[in-house]
């Protein structure tokens, strides 16, 4: 009754390659990645041509809609990153639309771009790079003072490495668990399942974990970041002291 | 005695990485105690101070996608131990 051959399922764990020519190898996700970053460059034209032209006072729908999605990440990103807000509201906002978008691509038969160990380690990097430039920015060589400790250098290694793994391990989970089910569902077709059964796993496998998997990404981000620009404390000793001195010498 | 050494041996190469596969499932057991943990106290704060509600779900989400980190490893090693190895 449940003759059930998941010996397809080895393929589609890990991409295939396309184009193989010497050293440039293309795999089905980077080309659903590029699909993704053409579709978000069109829509952005369009709301800038459609909606952002006609701005109003009183906003309406759509307006209401980007006013709210671009505050979000602008006021997360002032709350954490003071000064930075201006970079990092934009990067965090772009990186979560990659990957929100490369991720429900699936729905449409594609590949996840974000199921790719490439994808998710530029990702990756571009995060360990902001973290480190705006860092050294900020406290100049006072942030060497942390590498005193050596265990914060595998800290911060180790920080690429686990947004890399998080990323393409979540991604990769939920698309494996929905080519599970669409092997089972074939062996079970005289139920009528296999029209329903996806129809209603999929928002919790795809849908939920796209929204969740670019939520976290963007606040790790910041987070890393906060942590990178604050300003080690001084000898607090001393003010102390003089604030002491200060007191007992207003009480005499 | 040599018969056993081989049957282990044999056991090992074939069904060895299987049974790795398993075991480094059982990652969600301490992810699954530790997002229990945090999501429980995370309604206790709540419930004391229903004001804060915001600021308690972001440090929420962020803590439950650090703990679910572990057991993205797991699935990650068996996921290979099956299909790679």
């Amino acid at each position: 009754m449940l003759a059930v051959d998941f010996s397809g399922l080895a393929e589609k764990i890990f991409p295939h390659h396309v184009v193989e020519k010497g050293w440039f190898v293309l795999n089905d996700s980077v080309i659903s990645g590029f699909i993704v970053v053409a579709v978000l460059l069109i829509v952005a034209l369009i709301l800038r041509l459609t909606i952002i032209r006609h701005w109003k006072t009183t906003p309406t729908g759509g307006q209401m809609f980007l006013e709210w999605l671009v505050c979000f990440f602008d006021k997360s990103a002032d709350e954490m990153t003071e000064e930075y807000s201006g970079l990092m509201g934009p990067y965090t906002l772009g990186a979560a639309a990659y990957i929100c978008c490369g991720v429900l691509i699936e729905m449409f038969g594609l590949r996840p771009a974000i199921a790719d160990l490439g994808a998710c380690m530029a990702l990756a990097l571009c995060t360990f790079l902001f973290i480190h430039t705006l860092g050294f920015t900020k406290n100049k060589a006072r942030r060497l003072l942390h590498y005193v400790n050596p265990i914060n250098i595998v800290t911060d290694l180790a920080v690429p490495v686990s947004m890399t793994f998080r990323l393409f391990g979540s991604i990769l989970s939920g698309m494996v668990i929905m080519d599970m089910i669409y092997i089972l569902v074939e062996g079970i077709w005289y139920l009528g399942l296999p029209l329903i059964l996806p129809a209603v796993l999929t928002p919790l496998f795809t849908l939920f974990h796209a929204f969740i998997q670019s939520y976290v990404f963007a606040s790790l981000t910041l987070t890393f970041v906060q942590e990178a620009i604050e300003v080690p404390p001084r000898r607090q000793k001393k003010n102390k002291k003089t604030l002491q001195t200060a007191i007992a010498e207003k009480a005499a | 005695m040599e018969l056993l050494i081989t049957m282990v041996a044999n056991l090992l190469a074939t069904d060895g990485a299987l049974l790795g596969a398993g075991i480094a499932a059982l990652t969600g057991l301490g992810a699954g105690i530790g997002m229990g943990i945090a999501t429980g106290k995370a309604v206790e704060a709540t419930a004391r101070q229903p004001e804060a509600v915001g600021k308690i779900r972001t440090m929420l989400l962020l803590g439950l996608a650090f703990a679910e980190t572990t057991a993205i490893y797991g699935l990650l090693v068996s996921i290979l131990l099956i299909f790679v190895a």
